[in-house]
């Protein structure tokens, strides 16, 4: 018994030591690096939220909130207070997803204190077809949400797409895209709507 | 001592030419053609793919001696996991962008047949000085492919290289190239002017 | 209904329009390597299926009672690993051991498989597309291996009749296989948004 013990020892010993060993160089190293990488997604998620909404604080007010994407799937989507300098709420960020045309399409959305109008989104990650789809990333499209009414909206194929109203005008030749950013949308405000309200965090009590 | 400056150009040049891994044998596919959609991606990937490819050639090649010929490939697979990871962490802490555009596919270097291949092949059975030559050729020969490679496509695809617009006035965009095919067909193209070139020489 | 419903849209966005090989280049090498032969390819595809619905669903499980509550993710990685190579190592020796026919067909894929980035990919892309349904990630570790095999057959079928085409002489092998794969994935890239 005892000599197979040794034998195993004998032949594994090294293996424990450099498993040791790597373990020790890993926390290491992540001890080091993770508050950086913490940092990163910080900083990157508020210059984000800052160019939907300037010059404003943000901060997590409620986390983790389960929303419905459809078909049973329920999605965690984290909602963030902006605060401007004066102390005054200017308007909330969530983040939203939903599925586009090959994958997840992942947003962040800004909507002003009151809940009525759409402050902008950007997209956080997508992967649509390039020329076609990923054109949901570029201005032109997503200047069409800027306040625009925070209800629903609809897509239309043709029309104005300087006319800021309930109407989006689709992306040529991407119609899948298009709908579903305004299918995740119509999907976030009603249930966003409702938890803010629910809990009381909307600026006019309601 | 003076036999050992050809020994080491040569295993240096392997990596480069003969033995280039992406065009000669054909290992790393996977890396190659889905993180080339531009230069920044593909030579980030170059880079990390260098690092753990030194890392582990050096600390396998220390241990060469001491390894038992059936724990082999696990250690191998445990001393690139770990390297892999502490790349993984170094590019989410310093090159955060880069990080998001190459996703899995950071981990997923860990499978990267070139580095077990390099030290099963080499360095568990060569010193440590040949086996850092080995890696660092080995590890520029599969960056400078996926470089041209990437550089290709993004030139295609978006007309600018590093972000810096290089094609004439009226170039349209071949968005194409940055999908899934134009990896395929230019890595395929690339391989048959590689193979007629080396025709042509013998 | 809806769960059904959820898990079916899974199965064929993981098979068809998301598959692995043609829109996410996972297990190019050996569907470069073997797939000269449809029968082979079948073969190493139904072993890549049994490893991956293993290895899928062996590291969600670790990944969520493990690794999340103790807060190790940082070790993700080396775990991955580690469990791929030990239910290939598992497969392997209980196939030895209880259908000798089956390892026969199978066995010489099997230590191939521990380093086919479609395994280890599944595993990562599971873990990124957050999936926290235990059934859902089954099905599409199994859609996986399915999509695998379906991808690596059709080239199968392809290089057969490859055979005996006149390819320049520059672009025979690799490049032309290369190729061929490229007009493939623009096929497939047909199905995107079928799914909503």
């Amino acid at each position: 018994m005892l000599k197979m013990i040794g034998h195993y020892i004998k032949e594994s010993w090294l293996l424990v030591v450099s498993a040791f060993v790597f373990g020790l160089l890993i926390a290491v190293t992540n001890a080091a690096w993770q508050p950086k990488i913490i940092q990163n997604k910080i900083t990157k998620l508020d210059s984000l939220m800052n160019v939907l909404i300037a010059d404003a604080k943000f901060e997590l007010i409620l986390s983790d909130v389960p929303v419905e994407t459809g078909r049973g799937k329920i999605a965690k989507s984290n909602i963030y207070k902006a605060t401007a300098s004066d102390g005054n709420c200017v308007g909330f960020c969530f983040g939203a997803e939903g599925s586009g045309f090959a994958d997840k399409i992942e947003l962040v959305v800004a909507v002003d204190a009151e809940f009525k109008t759409i402050m902008g989104y950007s997209v956080l990650s997508s992967n649509e077809t390039p020329g076609f789809g990923d054109r949901i990333t570029q201005d032109y499209f997503r200047n069409q949400f800027i306040g625009a009414p925070a209800a629903i909206l609809n897509l239309t194929k043709k029309g104005d797409d300087k006319k800021i109203d309930d109407e989006i005008v689709a992306i040529s030749g991407a119609t899948v895209s298009s709908t579903a950013v305004v299918d995740i949308f119509n999907n976030y405000l009603k249930q966003i709507r409702e938890k803010l309200a629910g809990e009381g965090k909307l600026a006019d009590g309601k | 001592m003076e036999n050992k400056a050809p020994t080491v150009s040569n295993v240096f040049t392997a990596g480069l030419w003969r033995e280039n891994p992406i065009l000669r044998l054909l290992l790393g596919m996977c890396p190659t053609l889905a993180v080339t959609t531009a230069v920044k991606p593909a030579l980030t990937m170059g880079l990390s793919v260098i690092f753990v490819l030194l890392c582990s050639n050096i600390v396998v090649s220390l241990m060469r001696k001491l390894l038992k010929p059936h724990l082999r490939i696990l250690m191998f697979t445990l001393a690139i996991a770990t390297f892999v990871t502490i790349a993984d962490l170094f590019l989410k802490a310093f090159q955060p962008e880069m990080s998001a555009v190459l996703g899995p596919y950071v981990p997923l270097i860990i499978v990267n047949c070139i580095i077990i291949c390099r030290a099963e092949a080499c360095a568990s059975k060569n010193g440590l000085f040949v086996s850092v030559i080995d890696a660092i050729g080995m590890g520029i020969g599969f960056t400078v492919v996926l470089c041209i490679l990437g550089g290709i496509r993004e030139l295609l695809a978006t007309g600018m290289i590093f972000d810096i617009p290089v094609m004439w006035k009226g170039f349209m965009p071949l968005s194409a190239m940055r999908m899934p095919v134009g990896a395929f067909i230019t890595l395929g193209l690339i391989l048959g002017l590689v193979n007629m070139l080396t025709a042509k020489k013998s | 209904m809806d769960k059904i419903y959820v898990l079916l849209m899974a199965f064929i966005s993981i098979v068809i329009v998301n598959n692995l090989v043609f829109t996410k280049f996972l297990g190019i090498c050996p569907y470069l390597g073997v797939s000269g032969r449809i029968d082979m390819a079948f073969g190493m595809g139904m072993a890549v299926t049994f490893v991956v619905t293993l290895a899928g669903t062996l590291t969600w499980l670790i990944d969520h009672f493990v690794l999340m509550p103790y807060g190790l993710e940082v070790t993700r990685y080396i775990c991955y690993i580690l469990v791929i190579a030990g239910a290939v190592q598992l497969v392997e020796m209980y196939l030895r051991k209880f259908f000798p026919p089956l390892y026969e067909s199978f066995g010489i894929f099997l230590p191939l498989i521990t380093t086919n980035c479609a395994i280890l990919g599944l595993c990562l892309f599971i873990n990124l597309w957050g999936i926290d349904n235990f059934i859902e990630t089954v099905v599409l570790s199994f859609g996986a291996g399915i999509g695998f095999t379906l991808a690596i057959c059709i080239m199968a079928g392809i290089r057969e009749n490859l055979k005996t085409a006149d390819v320049p002489d520059s672009l025979k092998g690799a490049p032309i296989t290369l190729i061929t794969a490229g007009l493939l994935t623009l096929a497939f890239m047909g199905f995107a948004g079928m799914i909503k």
